[in-house]
Formats: C-alpha cells, sequence, structure tokens
C-alpha cells in the first residue's frame, strides 16, 4: 500500500515539465551550463527516473530522505526541525475536539431535537460546511485584529517560551479543533441516539439503573464502537487542514514547509514531506482497524456458541 | 379438544403448604391502567383502563395475540414507557403507588422488587460487555456487595439457572452463548436481587420447542423456590396452560376473561377465548378438515369499533354488543370474570347458537 | 385484494429519479436550499448585469473603503468594487467546481461500475489505486499537482476532478454492488442480457439518487478545494480572480480592512454550507423509512 503510494507521488513530481534546478537559479540564460550540469550531478538528477526512485525510497527506510534543492540542509533536517510543531498542534488540536466533541454529542443524542439539541447540531453543520482557513480568518478577525487579544501569526518554540507558544498555538489549534469537532459530534449523537433504541438499554433501566447510569454505561460504550472509524478519518481531514492553517497563522510545521516546497519547486522536500503525511495516514488507520477488533468482542476471533 | 404444550414439571405446590392466601396483601394491584399514545392523528390507547391484582407466589399468564396489548402492559407496569406514551392509573406494588415515585424511587424498584425478563435474550444483552459483568452489575445496584462477592454470587446465581462451569462462562460475551443459555443468563438476572414479582415477556418465543421446555423448566424452579410471583406474557397457549395458575386473556387493550387455567382451557366463558382455543390445530383430526380461524383482524389501536372490541368477529354478538361496552361479569366466585354481555347465559350452559347477523363479517 | 401489487419484484426506476426529485421539492426546506443555490448561480451567470463597476475599473482614490450603499461590500486595494470582484469571482470559482464536479463523477463512476462489474484483479487493482491516492490528503496532492502542471483554470478543474475520482469510484462501487444484488439484476442475468446492458439499464438508473448526493457532496469538496489552493496562492492566479484569491489578497490586508477577506469567505461558506445541507436532504428522501411513511 505505501509502496503504491509513494511511487504515485514520485511518478508525478517527475512527470513535470520544468526542471527544479533552472527555478533555482532563476532562469535558463546566464547560467554557465557546466555549473548546471554539476549541480544536477549533485542532486542525482543525471541519473534516470527508475534509478531515482530507487534511491529516494532506499535513502528513506534508512531514514535520509535526501538533499533539498533549495537550501543546504538536507531533507531530513527540515522534517526534522518541521515535525515537532506540527505534531504539536496536530495533538493539542485533537484533544481540544474530543473534549468538546463527545459531551456535545451524547447531550445532543440523549435530548433529541430539545432545544439544546438543535443549537449543537447548527454548530456542527456550521463547522462541517466551514473551510478551515475562513474560521481561521474569522477568529483572527475578532481576536487579534478586533479584540487584539491573541497574536495573528508566529511561531516560538516551546523549549524557547513555553508561554508565548501556548498563546501562539491557541488559535490554530481551536480553529482546526473547530473543524474536526463537528463531524465527530454529528456522528456520536446519531449513534447514540440509535443506541438508545436498543433493547439492552430497557434492560438496563430495568434492572434498576438511573438513566443517567444508563446512558454512561451502556449507551455511551457502545455508540462510541462506530465513532472510532469517524475518527480515523478526522485525522484525514487535519492533515489536509493543518497545511492551511500553518501557512494562515505561520506556524512553522510540516504544512507551511509543503507550501513552500510547492513554491520553490523543491521536489526533494515535497515528495518526501507528502509521503510521510500518507504515511501518517496509512498508520492511523491501521490503528483505527485495530483498535476496532478490541472494543468489539463480536469482531475477535474465535468463540461462536452453539 | 386437547392443549398441547410444553410439559412443564411442576414442583410440588409450595404456596399451598404456606400461609393461607389471607397473608397475602397482593404482591401487585393495577387499578385502571391505560397506554396512550400521541400521535398526529389524535391520542392512540393501545392498553384501555385495565385492572387486576396478582397474589404472592402466584403465576399469572397474560394472553392475547400481536397488538392486544400485553407488552405494553408489562413495560407500563414497570415504568419502562418513555414519553411519547402516557401511562395512567395506579400500579401497587407491595403497597406503593409506583406512579408516585420519582426517577431515583424507582430506580430502586426496579430489578429489586419487580424485574423483567425480555423477549429477544440477544439483543436484550448489551453485545460489547461480557455477561459476567452484566449479571454483577444488576447484583450490585441492589445489594451492598464488594467485586468479589457479587461475582461469586453470580457464579451461583448462573449454576441455579443450570449453567456449567459459572466462573468461565461468566467471561464470556452473549454472541457466544445459544439462545436457551442467553435467557436462562437473564431469568438468573432478574432474579438476582429476589424481587417479589417478575415480569417474564413472552420469554420463549424466540427459542426452539425443546429449549422452550428447558428455560420454562428453570424459570418454575426458581420462583417456586423463592416464593415469586410471577406474570407470564405469551401469544401461546400451551406455554401458558403448562405454566399458570390463572390467566387473563387480552384483546384490543382490555382484559375480556380471567379464569383458574384449569377451568378456562376446559370451559371458555368470552367468545374470543372461546375462539382462540377452537382455533388451535387439533393434530387428531382429520387431514380434510379446514383450519379453524377467527374471520377478520383484531383492530388497530387506533380504529376501535364501537361497544364490544370484539363484536365484529364474534359468532354470538347482539345489538347490545355493538352499542356498549360490556362491564366485567363475574364468573363464580374466585376472581374470575369474563366481559361479555351474554356471560350469564354462558355460565348457564345455554347453548347459544351462533348469530348469523350484522355482527359478523 | 391489495396483496398482488406487493408480489410485483421493484424494477429499474422503482427509486428513479424523477420521483426523488418531486418528493424532494416537496420539502419546504429542501426547496429554500434549492432556491438559494440558484440565486446564487444566477448571479454569478449574470454578473454583468447585476453591477455597474468593471471588476477591472481601479480607482485607486477609492482605497479600502468600508460597505456602503455604494459599495456593498466595500472596495480592495485598488478601489475595484468588492462586490463587483466576487460575483465574478463566483464564475470562477462555481465553474471551476461544476466542471471538476463533471469530471469527478464522469471518471469516479465509471472507475466503480467497471470495478464492481469486473470483480476479480480488475477490481483489486483499481480499489487499490484509488486506496493510494486517498491516501494523500487532497489537498497535499493538490498542491503536489499544481506544482507539477501549473495552475491554470482549465489544469485546476482537471486536477482536483481527479482528486475527487477515487472517493467517488469507491462509493459508486459500492452503490453498483448493492444493486447488484438486487432480483431485479438476476433476473436480467437469466435473461441473458450482457454485462454492458446491466449496467446502463439496471445499475445505473437506480445509483442515480445515490449519485446525486455524492456530485452535490463533490461539488462542496471542489470548491473548497480550489478556494484552499488560491488561498495559498497556488489557485487562480492574479488578475483573475476566484473567491479564494480574493480571500488570498483579502488576508494579506487584513490590518487595512477587514471586509476585503471576510465577504469572499463568507460566500465560500454560505456556498458549501448549502451543498451540504442539499446533500442532507437529498440523503433523507431517499433513506427507505422515509419512502413508506408519509409526505410532508
Amino acid at each position: 500500500m505505501l509502496a503504491l503510494t509513494s511511487l504515485l507521488i514520485f511518478v508525478t513530481l517527475r512527470v513535470i515539465p520544468g526542471n527544479p534546478v533552472i527555478t533555482r537559479y532563476g532562469a535558463t540564460r546566464g547560467v554557465d551550463p557546466k555549473a548546471l550540469e554539476e549541480l544536477m550531478r549533485q542532486l542525482g538528477l543525471d541519473k534516470p527516473i527508475p534509478i531515482q526512485y530507487l534511491d529516494w525510497i532506499g535513502g528513506v527506510i534508512k531514514g535520509d530522505f535526501g538533499v533539498s534543492y533549495f537550501s543546504q540542509f538536507s531533507v531530513t533536517t527540515l522534517i526534522g526541525q518541521r515535525l515537532g510543531p506540527t505534531v504539536e498542534l496536530a495533538a493539542i488540536a485533537l484533544a481540544l475536539a474530543l473534549l468538546i466533541s463527545i459531551p456535545a454529542g451524547i447531550i445532543a443524542g440523549v435530548r433529541p431535537n430539545s432545544l439544546i439539541d438543535r443549537a449543537l447540531s447548527a454548530f456542527a453543520t456550521v463547522g462541517l460546511a466551514i473551510p478551515p482557513f475562513v474560521l481561521a480568518i474569522i477568529l483572527v478577525v475578532i481576536f487579534a485584529v478586533g479584540l487584539k487579544l491573541l497574536p495573528a501569526q508566529g511561531y516560538v518554540d516551546f523549549s524557547e517560551n513555553p508561554g508565548k507558544n501556548l498563546t501562539l498555538v491557541l488559535l490554530p489549534s481551536v480553529t482546526l479543533a473547530i473543524v474536526a469537532a463537528a463531524p465527530i459530534v454529528r456522528f456520536l449523537r446519531a449513534s447514540i441516539l440509535e443506541t438508545i433504541q436498543s433493547p439492552y438499554i430497557r434492560t438496563a433501566e430495568g434492572k434498576g439503573l438511573l438513566w443517567r447510569q444508563v446512558v454512561l454505561r451502556h449507551a455511551l460504550p457502545n455508540a462510541l464502537v462506530p465513532t472510532v472509524t469517524v475518527v480515523g478519518l478526522i485525522v484525514g481531514y487535519m492533515l489536509g487542514g493543518v497545511v492551511v492553517i500553518e501557512y494562515v497563522f505561520g506556524w512553522q510545521g510540516l504544512g507551511a514547509l509543503a507550501v513552500d516546497a510547492v513554491l520553490k519547486r523543491d521536489y526533494a522536500v515535497l515528495q518526501s514531506v507528502v509521503l510521510l503525511v500518507a504515511a501518517a495516514f496509512i498508520l492511523v488507520n491501521l490503528l483505527v482497524d485495530l483498535l476496532y477488533g478490541v472494543i468489539d468482542p463480536r469482531l475477535r476471533v474465535g468463540g461462536q456458541g452453539t | 379438544m386437547t392443549v398441547q404444550g410444553p410439559r412443564v414439571a411442576r414442583p410440588p405446590d409450595v404456596r399451598a403448604a404456606a400461609s393461607p392466601a389471607a397473608s397475602g396483601a397482593p404482591v401487585l394491584d393495577v387499578r385502571n391502567l391505560s397506554v396512550s399514545f400521541a400521535t398526529p392523528a389524535g391520542p392512540v390507547t393501545p392498553v384501555r383502563d385495565i385492572s387486576f391484582t396478582v397474589a404472592p407466589g402466584q403465576r399469572v399468564g397474560l394472553v392475547g395475540e400481536s397488538g392486544s396489548g400485553k407488552s405494553l402492559t408489562a413495560l407500563a407496569l414497570m415504568r419502562l414507557i418513555h414519553p411519547p406514551g402516557r401511562v395512567t392509573g395506579q400500579v401497587f406494588l407491595g403497597g406503593t403507588d409506583l406512579a408516585r415515585l420519582d426517577g431515583r424511587e424507582l430506580a430502586k424498584v426496579r430489578g429489586g422488587q419487580v424485574a423483567m425478563v425480555y423477549q429477544d435474550p440477544m439483543s436484550a444483552l448489551n453485545p460489547v460487555q461480557t455477561i459476567g459483568h452484566q449479571i454483577v452489575e444488576a447484583i450490585q445496584i441492589h445489594a451492598d456487595l464488594g467485586a468479589r462477592d457479587a461475582r461469586d454470587r453470580a457464579a451461583s446465581l448462573l449454576a441455579d439457572v443450570g449453567l456449567q462451569d459459572p466462573l468461565r462462562r461468566m467471561r464470556s460475551y452473549p454472541h457466544e452463548f445459544s439462545g436457551g443459555m442467553r435467557q436462562r443468563v437473564m431469568i438468573a438476572m432478574a432474579m438476582s436481587a429476589n424481587p417479589a414479582l417478575l415480569i417474564a415477556d413472552e420469554p420463549t418465543t424466540a427459542l426452539d420447542v425443546t429449549t422452550q421446555a428447558l428455560v420454562l423448566d428453570t424459570l418454575s424452579r426458581l420462583v417456586a423456590e423463592r416464593g415469586t410471583a410471577v406474570i407470564l406474557i405469551t401469544h401461546d397457549l400451551g406455554v401458558a396452560a403448562g405454566f399458570c395458575d390463572d390467566i387473563q386473556v387480552m384483546y384490543a387493550g382490555r382484559i375480556v376473561e380471567r379464569a383458574p387455567a384449569s377451568r378456562l382451557f376446559r370451559a371458555p366463558v368470552h367468545p374470543y377465548a372461546e375462539a382462540l382455543l377452537q382455533s388451535i390445530c387439533d393434530l387428531d383430526a382429520d387431514i380434510t378438515t379446514e383450519l379453524p380461524v377467527i374471520p377478520g383482524q383484531p383492530p388497530l389501536p387506533s380504529a376501535l369499533p364501537s361497544g364490544c372490541a370484539f363484536h365484529p368477529r364474534c359468532l354470538y354478538a347482539l345489538d347490545v354488543c355493538r352499542t356498549t361496552e360490556p362491564a366485567p361479569f363475574a364468573v363464580g366466585t374466585g376472581g374470575a370474570m369474563a366481559e361479555c354481555h351474554r356471560t350469564d347465559e354462558r355460565i348457564a350452559g345455554v347453548v347459544i347458537a351462533p348469530v348469523v347477523g350484522p355482527g359478523v363479517r | 385484494m391489495a396483496g398482488t401489487r406487493d408480489l410485483e419484484v421493484a424494477g429499474p426506476g422503482a427509486v428513479a429519479l424523477p420521483g426523488v426529485m418531486r418528493r424532494l421539492l416537496r420539502r419546504r426546506a429542501a426547496a429554500i436550499v434549492l432556491v438559494l443555490l440558484g440565486l446564487l448561480i444566477l448571479s454569478a451567470i449574470a454578473a454583468p448585469l447585476l453591477t455597474s463597476y468593471s471588476p477591472t475599473a481601479l480607482a485607486p482614490r477609492d482605497r479600502f473603503l468600508p460597505p456602503s450603499p455604494a459599495h456593498p461590500f466595500g472596495t480592495d486595494e485598488l478601489g475595484r468594487d468588492l462586490l463587483t470582484r466576487v460575483l465574478f469571482g463566483g464564475r470562477i470559482a462555481l465553474g471551476i467546481g461544476a466542471a471538476s464536479t463533471v469530471i469527478a463523477m464522469l471518471v469516479g463512476t465509471a472507475w466503480g461500475f467497471i470495478a464492481a462489474m469486473r470483480q476479480g484483479w480488475t477490481d483489486e487493482i483499481l480499489m487499490r489505486l484509488a486506496d493510494a491516492t486517498m491516501a494523500i490528503p487532497t489537498i497535499l496532492f493538490a498542491l503536489v499537482l499544481v506544482a507539477a502542471f501549473g495552475a491554470s483554470t482549465v489544469n485546476l478543474a482537471i486536477i482536483i476532478g481527479l482528486l475527487l475520482a477515487p472517493v467517488t469510484a469507491r462509493l459508486a462501487r459500492s452503490a453498483a454492488l448493492d444493486e447488484l444484488k438486487s432480483e431485479y439484476v438476476l433476473a436480467a442475468v437469466a435473461s441473458g442480457a450482457t454485462r454492458t446492458r446491466i449496467l446502463l439499464s439496471e445499475v445505473l438508473p437506480n445509483t442515480l439518487p445515490s449519485l446525486l448526493v455524492l456530485a452535490t457532496l463533490n461539488a462542496a469538496s471542489a470548491i473548497l478545494t480550489e478556494a484552499s489552493l488560491s488561498f495559498v496562492g497556488l489557485g487562480v492566479q492574479p488578475p483573475e480572480a476566484s473567491w479564494g484569491t480574493l480571500l488570498f489578497q483579502g488576508y494579506q490586508k487584513l490590518y487595512q480592512t477587514i471586509w476585503y477577506a471576510i465577504f469572499p469567505g463568507v460566500v465560500i461558506f454560505m456556498t458549501i454550507w448549502l451543498l451540504n445541507l442539499l446533500a442532507d436532504q437529498l440523503q433523507s428522501v431517499l433513506d427507505p423509512r422515509e419512502r413508506e411513511s408519509s409526505r410532508a
């Protein structure tokens, strides 16, 4: 699977017209052909394409992503620098998203068509429809330009200045969190609604449990099982959203790196970043599949009773 | 006419040897219970103003076709009917009117003093929890036991219902069990707090005949040992015959006849009860005889006939049956009754010729 | 007796498109959404008629004016009327959105149907390919493709269309597989129909309603992707401007005037929202439970 994806990425980038080396020099004219050749040799661009691909993959497996066409840094260094911020952003956003969406989904599901349900569902619909960058702009307008409470852009490493880092990560992570929370709320609500119709809920109530206990102990766990798949999808959204969000907020993560790389035609960087992201996505979905097997005993291999 | 049903071994009648009936204030005293639903087309009342009592240790059968209102009655007793359903009337359980209790108090009663066993054990058990977990939960709600004690108690309950190797079984999930085993687990769960009343809603409908017998046996034994009163809801007359002391026949939301089981099957009074018994396929009859059926369909709760709800299908209907709802007429002195205008004639043994007229479709 | 009609096996077109549309229009919410969408599309098409300004008319003295009766959306850094720019931007945004949706549906449906009909190896390979493509988040892949092929309007439509095709293929494939299990397909096979014929006359008409929902959702994704690309400067390039491009320019001037960014942003949001709502409405009309219950 991964192999196929990497092949896809590579092929796409190589089919391109335009020599990246030339972009680096700005124009074809006035460039010493010899220097051009030298550079191409250095970057490995003179070898036939299949060899280039194998070189790249070989390197990746060893952890070496190659050398950037532009900066002096190896791609590995660049990715290393930018990985931390992206992970920080994504992790905080995911945590916030779950924190908001799970209680919201439960409340909406337990009291369908009530005022609070309608409000929550409306929020969810908006969150689903709004493009992350539009939400980002609105938040920036309100909090940075308008209220002047938070900075609009920038990045400071956590180790340098934790306080500043957190204020800077606040807006971007809230934006991502809202966008990620919306589908979860929707799905969980529907899942809870459906679960509550199940006969075992009546059994639980008939045993003498308080309604609150019935919901939390019997409805919620069962409703969460299918919701796990949605979380897998969310990570996908987020990985895409992260790109634009980082750009908007000047957050120096992998997303911003990718956009930069595209603008500069720095394919070495681009192909590795995209590969990494795709790998992360595949990994997460794999984990979700495994998790599913763990939490739903019906899916475990073995014991069918007589 | 014989009634064939699963032969249930009845342990010697413990109750008769115990204190006389006078010691029993009834375990359950239902008065004017009604269940209604608000629909866009107007309110619909599938259970209409029924009243009955259950004595300690008594086994009452609630018999009727689908749609007669029997399951809703059971749910209404446990107060498990939620809006848009509305329950009115009084339900006295051991002297307390359940209608007056709030959520917390009701939770104490449910499972504790009255428990229910449901129709489809597969969907009635939580599929992602082990059955051990579910039984222990049931135990811990009503008894202040630690985890270990509760587990031991659960294991002994499971042994009581005939499950082998209970401690290991407790770690299994519902889908790993057969239908009969699941139903016995549900019985164990329901009986875990020694309720005074057990309501069994079609406990054997989802099972094959052999397993039916097994489950009913188990149930019978358990309730006899503990003196639990039982309301058994079923559409299977055979099951009711083998298990119950008294039978209440429901039709269109009302109890149309109440009689001791033995007498009902011999000499039903209400025409519906009679028709039901006649419609049982007689295995000894000639294969060419037509299967007896009751003409017509049970009425929908939203479209009840005037007067007696059974009159359009009744062979003996008179004009009064069309216009006036029959009140309960006593049959004998033991609390038996029938809601039929022609009760007296039928008790007297007068052979009534079927009326061919506007009553019959 | 009423019974015999139920015995008829549901034939092709049982859940046909006209029936769905009729049911849809009877719902008040759906009608409102359709009307609003219609207005949106109409305003884009009729842009020149709705505004007296030209989108390129420069008036440097009137830069960054806030909304006013003369300029309902305000003006930009070169004094151009924003409402006009948004209207014309709609032409491009909706144009690309529509074109890419068409491409996505055509390619994706063919892809999915072929996989469903052929099964076996072909199915495997086609779906693996789809999965590999879907593993890369759309925006990133779009970035890569734009880097490769440049960001002309035509390119954008093709790129976005192709990016939405794998998801479409997957869903089209499962819709087709569902249909293939039905009795009337069995009947068609039994009567000797060829695979192509079954595809065209049985599978396709019955999957049309679900495909319609898919198309609506694809349209929303397409508009989102194009806007995202333009917003990072890699989509529609100036002097042409889609809503995303306007947002891009507006964001850079955010401290001078917020309206430059707000209006295009809101318009993008509304369009996507309306499309999502439409998809929702279509979805519930198709829900079998809806079909049995009474209307309105």
